[in-house]
């Protein structure tokens, strides 16, 4: 919709945009032709999290906040648990740990089938939804949900539920899958990686608006492989690299008026997390076949073009079913589900790779294991700072396109995030204004 | 007689969206004949969870404006209207990263997996707060209950026909 303003400007307002979780609005103001002010308005009310974690006992974050996201709850427990044990002193066991990144890949693998098909594809492909997408490539979203199932199913076993698990505390499980229910999940998996590799294969056709962006990019990485549910340091295209444990010293959280939602700089500036940084910086870490899917999809070895995530998602996508079907194929029966964890005062901090990006948590708990300070800083926070330059750069290099055309665009630089500003609504307001 | 599905959808967590769990957990408790009962938090799921059933029956809870606790059934099969979106969500309480039961009923539709008979059965909710359900629709449990049964024994009828 578009308004003239007295002054001869132009407001041009969509009341809902599709497909973005979160309540929030968008500003763009445009004076004598040039863009003169962004703005990500997030004005959905805080939900105090951190504030009503403080009180509680060191093993009640995992089950807390993982209410938080319904589409990314690994993420949040995988955090909180890595942090409460750093600060108990706790090792867990290499098959803890190996089914930890299970549960992840599960997540990753229904997260990133429901972004790539339903949410991002409609953008690509010219529709307004993933249900008139299914009207005309019925077979593209069979697939789709065919891939998130086996994402869920894989959640239901490991997790005990498809949104919000419930098997994870801190130290490991309350109970292992066994190999006869893990081999259920088999043919689904491998049915889904050929799927998988297909999706690379198609988005990859897409028409992708010419855009590079100078991030700075922000990641976990581990020696052992791609990072999902941890890493052993974070490194950055800067160059700078450190342990988990100094995420606070570099990372800084700071309220901006227009956003209820905290911004943050990385060394002083702004950073991007998500799957191009997850890419970029850890191209070396993805299996054969996922870098080989990506070589011939058009991709290098690593991405500034934030309208090709949907590419890297599927490359993930790749990785994530490859990665589930080798840890059900060498899982075997009777390893003890958990380690014991008694409570020991200090602070950590936990961090993973949530299929939107970094995500890290730092708690203080006392002696009695109760937490005394938390803090909970998820990637679409993080990325608010540049999801505004992305805007900036789209509303600069395509001020030429109609109203119509421009906020369309505006709305896909937005997409190219998935951001998850929260679980409750769905509504985001775009405004531009122009004089 | 083929099997028909009773589905209870929602969270168990969010107050009165458990409310299809607890009532399609009562009629797993009756132990009727062809008729499978599946709990599912997530919409999505409903394309292929029904796919090639005979009939099928879903619990949710609805947030139309009307009274808490009000049962609401709604024949929203092969051939009928689609849900209201207003009351139904489209995209999902859980935000646009899930659907909603009405996006995911049309979704079937679309792709041809739904079923000739599904029907509606929504109780009005109080809350989506994390906790139990309200009072209001803890009351309502056995009428929506009692709906469930109608409707099944509306799909066999129709089927002895």
């Amino acid at each position: 919709m578009t308004h003239q303003l007295k002054d001869g400007g132009q407001v041009m307002h969509v009341g809902m945009l599709a497909r973005v979780e979160g309540e929030g609005g968008m500003h763009i103001e445009y004076r004598d032709g040039k863009v003169v002010d962004v703005k990500l308005n997030i004005f959905e009310p805080p939900r105090f999290y951190e504030g009503f974690l403080r009180g509680r006992k060191f093993t009640e974050p995992p089950d807390i906040t993982a209410r938080i996201c319904g589409i990314c709850p690994v993420a949040y427990q995988s955090a909180s648990t890595e942090a409460m044990e750093t600060i108990c002193g706790v090792t867990t066991t290499p098959e803890i740990q190996l089914m930890r990144r299970l549960l992840y890949c599960g997540e990753w693998i229904e997260s990133h089938a429901l972004h790539i098909f339903m949410l991002h594809a409609p953008d690509f492909l010219g529709y307004e939804s993933a249900l008139d997408m299914a009207k005309v490539m019925p077979d593209v979203v069979t697939m789709a949900l065919r891939i998130k199932k086996a994402g869920n199913d894989l959640m239901t076993v490991v997790g005990g539920r498809a949104i919000h698990p419930v098997n994870v505390k801190v130290g490991g499980f309350y109970r292992m899958p066994t190999v006869a229910e893990l081999l259920t999940l088999r043919a689904d998996l491998a049915q889904s990686l050929e799927d998988a590799l297909a999706a690379v294969e198609l988005v990859s056709t897409f028409d992708f608006p010419a855009m590079e962006q100078e991030y700075t990019y922000v990641a976990l990485r581990h020696p052992e492989g791609y990072p999902l549910e941890r890493g052993t340091e974070v490194v950055a295209t800067s160059g700078v690299r450190f342990p988990v444990a100094e995420l606070a010293q570099h990372i800084e959280e700071f309220h901006v008026e227009h956003s209820n939602a905290l911004h943050a700089r990385f060394d002083g500036g702004t950073y991007f997390v998500g799957p191009l940084a997850r890419y970029s910086l850890n191209f070396d870490q993805l299996s054969p076949l996922a870098q080989d899917a990506a070589l011939k999809a058009g991709l290098g070895e690593t991405c500034r073009n934030p309208f090709k995530s949907i590419i890297v998602r599927a490359v993930e996508l790749v990785y994530a079913l490859e990665e589930a079907l080798s840890i059900i194929d060498h899982w075997r029966d009777g390893y003890p589900p958990s380690v014991p964890v008694a409570p020991r005062a200090g602070e950590g901090i936990g961090a993973s790779e949530a299929p939107r990006g970094l995500i890290w948590h730092r708690y203080v708990i006392d002696e009695e294991g109760i937490i005394t300070d938390a803090q909970i800083v998820p990637p679409t926070s993080q990325n608010q700072a540049s999801i505004e330059m992305d805007l900036r750069t789209a509303a600069e290099q395509w001020a030429d396109l109609d109203d119509h055309m421009l906020t369309h665009r505006c709305e896909e630089a937005i997409r190219n995030y998935d951001p998850c500003i929260s679980c409750a609504t769905h509504f985001l307001d775009l405004r531009v204004k122009r004089s | 007689m083929s099997e028909k599905l009773v589905i209870g959808l929602g969270s168990p967590d969010r107050g009165d969206d458990a409310v299809g769990g607890v009532v399609a957990e009562r009629i797993g408790e009756i132990g009727l004949c062809d008729v499978r009962v599946i709990p599912l938090e997530d919409p999505l799921s409903l394309s292929q969870a029904w796919d090639g059933a005979a009939g099928a029956v879903v619990i949710d809870a609805v947030a139309s404006g009307g009274p808490p606790g009000a049962v609401h059934v709604r024949e929203v099969g092969a051939g009928a209207e689609p849900l209201p979106t207003h009351a139904f969500t489209a995209a999902g309480r859980g935000g646009s990263h899930a659907f909603g039961l009405a996006g995911a009923v049309e979704l079937s539709r679309t792709l041809g997996t739904l079923p000739r008979r599904v029907t509606v059965v929504g109780v009005e909710a109080a809350t989506f707060q994390h906790g139990r359900m309200s009072p209001e629709v803890t009351e309502r449990v056995d009428d929506a209950v009692h709906a469930v049964l109608v409707a099944l024994k509306e799909m066999d009828t129709e089927e002895v026909r």
